[in-house]
């Protein structure tokens, strides 16, 4: 009785799966024959069954699918066949119910479906699942020969008359999956049946073998010359793994599932005893570990296709007419081979030269020749790679040009990357367990070179426009490759910092490989700051200049920063989405046009200004006398601004920093010292910023009669500006004292707001105005720069000196809203020229064409309103 | 309850995600969104080729909290995100009608 023997089932099921554990082959070949035992029983015991063979219509039971192929994992799909001699009685309701409805109660998924011999041959011919379904099919109980005869149909009406179509359409259909399913290898979450590298990969060698040569079995495969023995085996522990894992995944998922999800990987990888090693947990482990039997699955199918396309010779025309330089090596069946093993242990270098013919001809070594690269790469010994000829075939793979068939990725596949570059070791199959890391650290590391070679590809996106253009532009993109090829390295060890350690790694070895010192520095500084800017762009604030000019100073050249921009984006488009993405891309190459333009400006971040400001705060820091107060300087220094420390002396730094401590909660506190020698007056004043403070300084002045010669102003991130005025002493030096006190009463007023001083300047200018008549007349000119700084506007002003001038500019950029945060007034003789920093009260820079042209009148304004004054009179 | 939705400058992110979890809030929803408002656009320039940036990179948070918390939160949300500068954000505070946790059907209160 079917149920009864359901029941049996049930309970053998149980006990099988609850002692799942160690050769997943037995396990699923014992669940196969618990399931036969079942149908055999049923066939027996039937009731329906007589009934249907009264009626001279016999039926057999096939088992189709991984049931038929015998790999039937936990919580895989039943997939049966009822199948008739001739057209499908009404019974076969009765027939299923009797047999696969007490399955259903079970908790198995049975696919049943119930045809003639006549209605296979029709679904296989449409429906490639159908077909490749009945391509597994095996006898498990009834009239055998209907089997024989299936089989027999397909053969001659199906197979032979159009394998090659048969045979293209799984390759296609394959291929569709690949990338529906995506990388699924490297991805997080790997689907070990349908993504790259899964167990259909594996199906679709196995069922085109069959459609070519009628395989039954799995080692057929090699009985027929599909592998070689070596290739076998490697071929059943890659399957048996990936089986073992789906076994356990099924059983603790309770349910069929595939997809390897975060959720179960934790518990999966204690179930299959992984454990933490060299820095990674054991979920790592684990993942590393299918990533690499996953890889190897698809390198087979990969390898097996392309055989095959040779074979049939229909796809590719390359082949006998291609030569390689070396006699030493051919091009067979469009992969490049050693032309005969014996020659290598003479020749070792040969084991490089095949990989440069392998990126010259863009052709994949034969599985032959990674065979026998694997087999003799003894041959390469420490002196062998760091040879010279070696180091530079490397480097010439390293460097060219990016096409199908990546010679590096050939490199690493065949196990000879990690004889040339040691430390690489260490990071193959590496995976981390996260979700911004798609690919392991190996891969991902090609992926960047890949990447960089990319750039120099004619592209659309403006993106790599950029980074075309980056790349173009340097002398050689070897450094930058060998970075981007280094740059992970030190995620072999432990501990966090694998940037550092990384350096530190790449040192060595390239030391060892005979390169300079100071390319060495340079590639290490870039494996070193890798992440640098990408933790820059996102973590600080990339509209304060000091963030550029933090980083400038940190990279302190032009070509470093480039070939770092471009490590970056290199690293971030192979590392997954989440990493990089139109966001993130728009964040940064904004940051390193800013940094760019200040490099290239070399104003405040080249190697001299960056030693300049540092001596500076050494000195400055020397003349505090306890240590309470150099912590309180080191303080201050991060609220300067970087123009103000470059450009005042340690000296002038020190006495500004008294002048500041005297502010306290005043507005202002200013000094005069007398300059020596000139017998000009200094007058550094220290105040509070706000908007319009310069140009009422400067118009205080020109009130006071004394003539600005020339003046800087500074403002600090404190809210703390620093003006110094170069002024000619006053007339009446016998009462000195009082006139500034007086200057200083003004300035007070001024502020507070109760001294108009554009009033009052218009008078007193009525008094002088007919002083100075210059013979000449030379034009002047108003400038406003946005390109140069990333920062602010910069306004430049040329003109012929007199009296109220600086306020009358000043006062003009206060009125259209402006803030000055930096300004060079220099007089020489008559003729003035004027630089300021300027932004709009929210910090803006100020780029609209009418803003431009509104600035440009009103200053030009302010330049021939007092022309025409002087003309008119 | 309501939803607080705050536009803020990237790096401020885990500033702002401290300043709330120090409160107890225990789940936000955050997006990488571009946009402007008074801080503008601007472009940079490079050999002569313009790379403008019209929108600006900023981070949006969501979070739903009970009415009684919203004065808390919004004060948080706006004390940790401040630079003093433009552009640091914007803070929303709209009514939410309903919350359903999808896993165990919770509504209300108990859900968010």
């Amino acid at each position: 009785m079917p149920d009864k023997a359901s029941l049996i089932l049930k309970q053998k099921r149980e006990r099988l799966i609850s002692s799942l554990k160690g050769n997943s082959q037995n396990f699923m070949i014992e669940h196969t024959g618990m399931l036969d035992n079942y149908f055999q029983t049923c066939y027996e015991t039937s009731l329906v069954g007589p009934g249907i063979r009264i009626e001279k219509n016999p039926y057999a039971i096939i088992a189709l699918g991984g049931y038929g192929r015998k790999e039937q994992c936990v919580h895989s799909d039943v997939d049966l066949l009822f199948l008739f001699e001739h057209t499908v009685p009404a019974t076969a309701e009765a027939l299923i119910q009797e047999m696969v409805y007490p399955l259903w109660d079970v908790g198995l998924d049975v696919g049943h479906a119930t045809r003639s011999v006549e209605e296979c041959a029709e679904i296989s011919r449409t429906d490639i699942e159908a077909f490749t379904a009945h391509l597994d099919a095996r006898f498990v109980c009834g009239m055998s020969p209907l089997y024989t005869r299936l089989m027999s149909h397909l053969r001659e009406n199906i197979i032979h008359k159009q394998s090659a179509d048969l045979i293209s359409w799984l390759i296609q259909t394959n291929a569709l999956r690949h990338k529906h399913f995506g990388d699924s290898a490297y991805l997080l979450e790997p689907n070990l049946k349908e993504g790259r590298g899964g167990l259909r990969d594996y199906h679709t060698i196995r069922w085109i073998a069959k459609i070519k040569s009628d395989i039954r079995t799995r080692r057929d495969l090699e009985y027929y010359g599909y592998f070689s023995s070596d290739e076998f085996l490697s071929l059943s522990r890659a399957l048996t793994f990936i089986w073992h894992v789906r076994n356990h995944l099924h059983r603790l998922a309770g349910r069929k599932c595939d997809q390897l999800y975060t959720e179960y990987q934790p518990k999966l990888a204690k179930i299959l005893d992984f454990h933490s090693t060299e820095g990674r947990s054991p979920v790592e482990s684990m993942l590393g570990k299918i990533q690499g039997e996953m890889e190897f699955l698809n390198q087979q199918l990969r390898m097996f296709l392309y055989e095959l396309s040779h074979d049939t010779g229909s796809h590719r025309k390359r082949g006998p007419n291609l030569r390689t330089r070396n006699p030493k090596l051919e091009i067979r069946k469009g992969a490049i081979n050693f032309a005969s093993s014996a020659a290598i242990p003479g020749a070792p270098l040969l084991l490089m030269q095949i990989f440069e013919e392998c990126a010259r001809f863009q052709l994949p070594l034969s599985a032959e020749a990674k065979r026998l690269v694997k087999e003799f790469q003894y041959l390469a010994d420490e002196s062998f790679i760091s040879s010279k000829r070696v180091v530079k075939l490397f480097e010439k793979l390293l460097m060219s040009p990016p096409g199908v068939v990546n010679a590096l990725d050939e490199m690493l596949s065949s196990g000879f990357l990690v004889r040339m570059l040691p430390d690489f070791k260490g990071i193959v199959h590496r995976v981390q367990y996260d979700d911004y890391h798609l690919f392991p650290v190996d891969k991902h590391s090609l992926h960047v070179v890949q990447t960089l070679k990319k750039f120099a590809l004619p592209e659309d996106s403006s993106e790599c426009q950029l980074c075309g253009r980056l790349y173009q532009e340097l002398a050689t993109p070897k450094w930058l490759l060998w970075a981007g090829l280094l740059h992970d390295i030190g995620k072999g060890g432990a501990g966090k910092d694998h940037s550092k350690r990384g350096a530190i790694i790449a040192a060595v070895l390239l030391a060892q490989k005979g390169y300079r010192r100071k390319d060495i520095e340079t590639i290490c500084f870039l494996i070193e700051n890798h992440l640098f800017l990408i933790k820059l762009a996102t973590r600080r604030d990339i509209n304060d200049e000091e963030t550029a000019v933090f980083c400038a100073r940190k990279i302190k050249e032009v070509t470093r920063l480039k070939m770092l921009y471009l490590l970056t984006v290199a690293d971030s488009i192979s590392t997954g989405p989440k990493a990089w993405n139109e966001w993130t891309a728009a964040l940064l190459r904004d940051f390193f046009l800013k940094v760019l333009n200040i490099l290239e400006k070399g104003e405040l971040a080249s190697h001299e200004a960056v030693d300049t400001v540092e001596k500076k705060k050494e000195q400055v820091v020397y003349s505090a006398n306890t240590q309470k107060a150099a912590r309180e300087l080191d303080a201050l220094f991060n609220v300067m601004s970087p123009r103000y420390l470059l450009y005042s002396s340690a000296q002038d730094i020190v006495s500004h920093i008294q002048l500041y401590r005297q502010l306290n909660d005043g507005e202002f506190v200013w000094k005069v010292d007398e300059t020596p020698e000139v017998g000009t007056r200094m007058v550094t004043i220290c105040a509070k910023d706000r908007p319009g403070l310069f140009s009422r300084i400067a118009g205080v002045f020109t009130l006071n009669g004394l003539d600005i010669l020339d003046a800087q102003i500074f403002t600090w991130r404190n809210n703390i500006a620093l003006d110094l005025f170069h002024v000619k002493p006053p007339l009446d030096q016998l009462f000195e004292e009082e006139k500034w006190e007086r200057a200083r009463e003004h300035l007070q007023a001024a502020l507070s707001g109760n001294l108009d001083l554009a009033q009052a300047l218009k008078e007193k200018m009525e008094a002088y105005r007919m002083d100075k008549l210059r013979a000449t007349e030379r034009p002047h000119r108003v400038v406003i720069d946005n390109q140069s700084s990333s920062f602010f506007t910069i306004i430049e002003v040329f003109s012929r000196d007199f009296p109220g001038l600086l306020f009358g500019i000043t006062d003009a950029l206060f009125r259209c809203k402006l803030d000055v945060w930096v300004a060079k007034i220099a007089t020489k003789v008559d003729q003035v020229v004027d630089v300021f920093y300027v932004r709009d009260f929210d910090g803006q820079k100020v780029d609209s064409a009418d803003q431009v042209s509104a600035i440009q009148a009103v200053i030009t304004d302010v330049l021939e309103g007092s022309q025409h004054k002087e003309n008119a009179a | 309850m309501k939803k607080i939705e705050a536009v803020i400058k990237p790096f401020k992110l885990d500033d702002v995600k401290e300043a709330l979890n120090e409160i107890g809030i225990q789940g936000m929803t955050i997006s990488e969104v571009k946009g402007y408002g008074r801080q503008k656009g601007h472009k940079e320039i490079y050999r002569g080729a313009e790379y403008v940036v019209d929108f600006i990179p900023k981070i949006k948070i969501e979070v739903i909290v009970e009415s009684s918390m919203v004065d808390q939160v919004v004060e948080k949300i706006r004390t940790s995100a401040n630079t003093g500068k433009l552009g640091d954000g914007k803070i929303f505070v709209l009514p939410v009608e309903q919350v359903i946790r999808v896993r165990t059907g919770e509504r209300g209160k108990d859900a968010i």
